[in-house]
């Protein structure tokens, strides 16, 4: 039994490496089987591509075949990462992938966005910022815009915003009687006002970050790793990332993939968008 | 000049396939579109080994940096990032081509691989459509005592604009495809 996954394995590498590509130089066939851009992998993943990597169309015969699609699933994963497990992976391209009703990727839907990591400096000094990228239409066409950023630096501006327990840090409720003359005591002590806020108040850390950009504090120097989030495939998440080794097992494959219902959902999102 | 009257000749083609005033894609025009944009690369990575090549003169160089300079939209860059460097560093075109010229070996030896990968082409707000087309380089830098001294393997995703235009020929307004080559993405692959 636990010959089985080897064999389909060597099966899988065998289809891309050698049977379209033995006439090319040895060593491209590496760079055949990897996936080279995120528009191959959503090829792949929906079986718009033969083995050459050639465009299917609607007419052809195996434009999103089950049997291309199957052969493809299985090298769209990242064959080392430890967070996919043999069953997970088993049971979803099962779920991606039947006869019945075979679910595909859509590139201008809504459910996937990309997360960007980038270096800043902030008053001159190096920071660290992930931005949060996700399509959207405008005119005759689409465009990819921020809907969010994360950095530590803005983390201490949001201390104890949405904290169940306020201890003594509370406006009491005749302080109308009074003028809200105790406004004194709430803005005496900054580390405190978190407290203060209302708890259905969600910090938004993108207006702080074009506050700070357009002060010039904050300044872009470069990217460098990208990954992507995809909830498209109702009760899965997985993540794309770029794996750059020598392998057939290379380029854009999923790096993680977790069976979700749709409240883990929403929390996995706000995880990883580091939404509040 | 032999060249742009070929590429003339095809875009002339292609402006009778897409005579049509509809500016979507079929698959067809897709494919004819394609050839043209892998027609530019194949351009650029010509007068990449060009300019790249010692034996090249210096004036020689500067001739082929213009043309390749022509390929591209205005403004497009270079963004560059390695192995050990992963943040990526930008240059502009014309700024790339110099630092290429310029290099300190003896002798530099650029190949292509044959693989390419061409992406769908989606629309811009604009309309103006734009895809990646995926190629792999092989460099190796020597030095005269000491042989090969740098060699690396890159991975350049190179955009591609397409856009419909229209040129008057003989009083008649024949419609085509301009395709013009944007930024690139530099990325060393593993060795």
């Amino acid at each position: 039994m636990k010959k089985l996954p080897v064999i389909l394995i060597l099966l899988i590498s065998s289809f891309i490496s050698y049977t379209q590509v033995r006439t090319y130089l040895g060593d491209e066939s590496m760079l055949y089987a990897q996936t080279k851009q995120i528009n191959q992998f959503y090829r792949r993943f929906n079986g718009e591509e033969d083995v050459t990597g050639k465009r299917l169309y609607e007419t052809n015969v195996d434009y999103h075949s089950t049997k291309l699609r199957t052969k493809y699933l299985n090298i769209l994963f990242d064959l080392s990462s430890p967070l996919i497990t043999k069953d997970a992976k088993e049971i979803f391209i099962l779920d991606v992938n039947n006869k019945k009703t075979p679910l595909f990727l859509d590139f201008h839907s809504n459910d996937w966005f990309a997360e960007v990591s980038s270096e800043f400096t902030y008053n001159r000094q190096p920071l660290h910022v992930l931005l949060y990228f996700k399509l959207e239409k405008e005119r005759q066409g689409y465009k990819w815009v921020l809907s969010n950023v994360y950095c530590s630096a803005f983390e201490h501006y949001f201390n104890h915003v949405g904290d169940s327990i306020s201890g003594e840090n509370f406006l009491h409720p005749m302080s109308h009687e009074l003028d809200f003359m105790n406004l004194r005591k709430m803005f005496a002590t900054p580390a405190n006002i978190g407290y203060y806020i209302e708890k259905e108040y969600h910090p938004d850390p993108l207006t702080l970050f074009l506050k700070e950009y357009k002060d010039g504090n904050l300044k872009f120097v470069s990217t460098n790793h990208v990954k992507f989030h995809f909830f498209q495939i109702p009760n899965w998440y997985f993540e794309v990332a770029y794996f750059n080794r020598s392998q057939n097992n290379s380029g854009w494959l999923i790096s993680n993939l977790v069976r979700i219902n749709d409240q883990e959902k929403k929390e996995i999102i706000r995880n990883y968008t580091h939404e509040n | 000049m032999k060249k742009t009257l070929v590429l003339f000749g095809l875009l002339l083609l292609s402006a009778g396939l897409f005579a049509q005033a509809d500016d979507d894609l079929s698959p067809q025009r897709k494919q004819a579109i394609d050839s043209l944009a892998l027609e530019k690369v194949r351009d650029l990575s010509k007068y990449i080994s060009i300019i790249g090549n010692k034996d090249t003169p210096w004036s020689e160089a500067q001739r082929v940096i213009e043309r390749a300079v022509e390929l591209f939209m205005p403004g497009s860059e270079m963004g560059v990032s390695s192995l050990s460097r992963p943040e990526v560093h930008y240059y502009k075109i014309r700024e790339y081509f110099d630092r290429l010229m310029q290099l300190n070996y003896d002798r530099v030896v650029i190949e292509w691989y044959k693989i390419q990968y061409v992406s769908d082409l989606e629309r811009q707000p604009d309309g103006t459509y734009v895809g990646v087309i995926t190629v792999f380089q092989r460099f190796q830098g020597y030095d005269k005592e000491k042989g090969l001294i740098y060699e690396d393997t890159t991975k350049k995703d190179i955009t591609v604009y397409v856009k419909r235009k229209e040129t008057q020929i003989g009083g008649r307004l024949i419609g085509f495809w301009d395709v013009l080559l944007g930024d690139i993405r530099v990325k060393e692959t593993s060795k």
